[in-house]
């Protein structure tokens, strides 16, 4: 679980599916919405819900945001979503926000009001379209990955202090022998950017390191608990 | 026994694949304008009607060589009558008629008429010599003949020949055909003043002027002058006869603008039929292409990224007037119609063509109803549908859609990955977008035989900064093998899913070049 808090703006059917998955991750999770009959509804649903005038900055200002927050903008409205994501911004500027857009114009305008990150509903869908038809089984296997029901998925690992990790080099480490692929990581000694394994880089495992894996789930977890040991790691 | 003979002679026929592709080939090349080498019979024989009546104008004046007359006489004539006979065997199938008379036969418990199938046969192929280009084929072929010199005018008969090969000539005639009742009775006017004022002029200058002396000069005079031509030969001396000249020419001006605005008027109606024909011809001659129902946001968002990549092998089909003319003023190729009417999707190439229908339309209803339109036609259309909600996904499978893409559901596991995964998100939206530094690609191994029976070892991935995710045996229900064991054999229809760097890949593609990319 996260130490972190999520705010999310806006009531619907995307609300809905991120509560319920996001109870488990974070510690907080309120739902803002704008209108007296949303909010009923959420309530009802058993959500942790505030009602407020979103468009008002004091309102916002009041809200408990810490820099390592994340603000999910989700109105149904768009042009309110791009107003309230540049409120957000202009209040709480290096709090991660995350918006979904439903049209090509208005991820440009979500970008330029300081969105961290954008869903575009309709580039995920163009994206999986083109990919359908072009890598049929490839897509399949992102379905999978995706899909918080299925039993195989990605997964960040952070190397612990005294990892049986720390000091090995990326290409001694046979990650197959546990069932799992390392698709990349963050190598603090070189950047804080995420890097392929397939980039060419010679990458060393240090504490601190975070590795991106894709596996079954039961071998992604004891691959996680095996790197906390402390015994040699083998080649 | 002799009916025996050809009763067994029918079924062989019915049964030998080797005579149903000739045939078919034949009818390919003849008639089936999906037909991708069509184009090229076509320009042969314009070429060879072109020749021939190069030939014909210049011996008016020259004689030519006996190898020009020999290519003209027997040649060209030789392929004209092989190409006649040729559609008059592909018109109809006598083994069919037979092959269902013997059915019908054994099922009414009477007794096999040879001559009934046959009939039928004759009858058919009767039907199609009498149809005008099938004259206009036969009459072509006449100039031939060298005892009757006057036949070689027939050769003008191999101009009409061209009909059957340009579309725009065919084009212009149909635009006329849909105007004819305007055209009839334009026509029925000018022969009603023609006449009308051949006759007046006869009357009042038959005893006056010189020129003018049988009914048919004064036709001709009439004629001649309502046509705004005017040769000069004849004019009317008297007042009266000048009075009627007045008369024609004014009607004259007026027809022909009636005329002009008729033709006009039927091209710009049909202009948008037209250029909709023409590109669904074009699209017909690919081997495979999409059909994009509905020009909503997922269109154009798909559009905007994958236009560049299916050029010319896509077309879109909105029922929305104003939408279609959005999306070609964005310079995307589409057409007013309405993709869940059988009639619309039908003019696509079913037979020959890999066809994937993309069902965008914003409405569950009605992309329901364009997968059952199109699966109805043919079960080989690989339809991509939409969703927007999750319980309308039944439906869309009992409909049978081959894939189903819900957009909400997909950014609502996006935004998670986001919240929940944020290092990795970035690393996942490559891998969806197909960035150059992390492909997701697809080898398949059906038509190489240089990874077939190699194991993944061998392949040495790790060697040329590839990973290996995944191999996919053979079939739609074979097993998906997550990150195969070194030792694992690759068989032939296998395909192996990795994932590295543009340039990897292309190293990898360059090492087994027979590898085929899906």
């Amino acid at each position: 679980m996260f130490n972190r808090k999520a705010l999310m703006f806006g009531y619907s059917n995307t609300t809905k599916f991120l509560a319920e998955n996001l109870t488990k991750e974070l510690h907080y999770l309120v739902i803002i919405v704008d209108d007296e009959e949303s909010y009923q509804e959420a309530k009802k649903a058993g959500y942790r819900v505030k009602l407020l005038d979103i468009t008002d900055d004091n309102a916002l200002e009041e809200l408990d945001v810490a820099e390592d927050d994340y603000l999910i903008c989700v109105m149904k409205d768009h042009y309110i979503n791009v107003f309230l994501t540049l409120s957000l911004h202009a209040l709480f500027p290096k709090t991660t926000i995350i918006a979904l857009s439903e049209s090509y114009h208005a991820t440009q305008k979500l970008k330029m009001a300081g969105a961290t990150r954008i869903i575009d509903l309709y580039q995920v869908s163009a994206n999986r379209i083109h990919n359908i038809l072009t890598k049929p089984v490839a897509t399949k296997l992102i379905e999978r990955l995706f899909s918080p029901e299925e039993d195989f998925s990605f997964k960040e690992m952070l190397i612990p202090e005294n990892s049986i990790l720390d000091t090995v080099m990326a290409d001694d480490f046979d990650f197959s022998k546990h069932g799992i692929i390392l698709v990349g990581m963050i190598d603090k000694r070189l950047s804080n950017q995420f890097i392929f394994i397939t980039s060419g880089l010679e990458n060393r495992f240090d504490a601190g390191d975070t590795l991106v894996c894709i596996g079954y789930n039961d071998d992604l977890n004891k691959f996680e608990e095996y790197i906390k040991g402390k015994e040699n790691a083998e080649s | 026994m002799l009916k025996e003979l050809f009763i067994q002679y029918a079924f062989f026929l019915h049964g030998s694949k080797r005579y149903k592709n000739i045939k078919t080939t034949a009818y390919n090349f003849l008639l089936n304008s999906d037909y991708e080498y069509k184009k090229y019979f076509d320009i042969f024989m314009i070429s060879l009607i072109v020749v021939s009546i190069a030939i014909l104008v210049y011996e008016v004046k020259n004689s030519v060589a006996d190898w020009v007359d020999f290519f003209d006489i027997y040649l060209v004539t030789a392929i004209f009558l092989m190409e006649y006979i040729a559609r008059v065997w592909v018109h109809n199938d006598w083994h069919k008629q037979v092959v269902k008379e013997v059915g019908e036969a054994e099922f009414l418990n009477r007794r096999v008429s040879l001559w009934r199938p046959t009939k039928e046969t004759l009858k058919g192929k009767l039907r199609y010599l009498l149809t005008p280009t099938a004259i206009i084929d036969l009459l072509a072929i006449l100039p031939a003949y060298r005892p009757l010199r006057v036949l070689r005018i027939f050769v003008l008969f191999r101009v009409f020949k061209l009909l059957r090969y340009t579309k725009s000539i065919n084009q212009f005639l149909s635009v006329l055909a849909s105007k004819k009742f305007e055209l009839f009775t334009l026509l029925f006017l000018l022969v009603f003043i023609t006449v009308t004022a051949g006759i007046a002029i006869y009357v009042f200058e038959q005893n006056e002027n010189e020129n003018i002396e049988s009914i048919f000069d004064a036709l001709y005079w009439a004629l001649i002058t309502i046509s705004t031509v005017g040769y000069g030969d004849i004019s009317p001396v008297t007042p009266e006869g000048r009075v009627v000249s007045m008369m024609i020419i004014v009607s004259g001006i007026a027809m022909i603008s009636f005329v002009t605005s008729v033709i006009v008027s039927s091209f710009s109606e049909k202009l948008d039929e037209l250029k909709e024909n023409r590109i669904i011809e074009e699209l017909n001659k690919k081997d495979e292409f999409m059909i994009i129902c509905g020009y909503g946001q997922m269109t154009r968002m798909f559009l905007r990224y994958y236009a560049k990549e299916y050029t010319n092998r896509y077309i879109v089909i909105e029922n929305d007037k104003d939408k279609v003319d959005e999306a070609i003023k964005e310079g995307y190729k589409a057409i007013h119609e309405d993709a869940s009417r059988h009639d619309v999707i039908k003019r696509f190439n079913l037979q020959y063509s890999n066809i994937t229908l993309l069902a965008l339309t914003g409405n569950d209803i009605a992309n329901i109803y364009i997968t059952l339109n199109a699966k109805s036609l043919s079960r080989k259309i690989k339809v991509i549908a939409r969703a927007r909600t999750e319980k309308m996904v039944k439906k869309y499978q009992l409909a049978g859609a081959d894939s189903i893409v819900r957009p909400n559901i997909i950014a609502d596991r996006m935004l998670y990955t986001a919240i929940t995964q944020p290092v990795m998100y970035k690393a996942i939206y490559a891998i969806l977008t197909g960035k150059n530094m992390a492909l997701l690609d697809e080898v398949n191994l059906s038509q190489s035989e240089l990874l077939v029976g190699k194991t993944i070892e061998e392949l040495e991935f790790k060697k040329q900064k590839l990973l290996c995710i995944g191999l996919q045996r053979a079939g739609e229900e074979g097993e998906f093998i997550f990150n195969p064991p070194a030792k694992t054999i690759l068989e032939e229809s296998d395909i192996l899913l990795v994932m590295g760097r543009k340039v990897s890949i292309e190293y990898f593609r360059s090492i087994y070049r027979k590898v085929k990319y899906v």
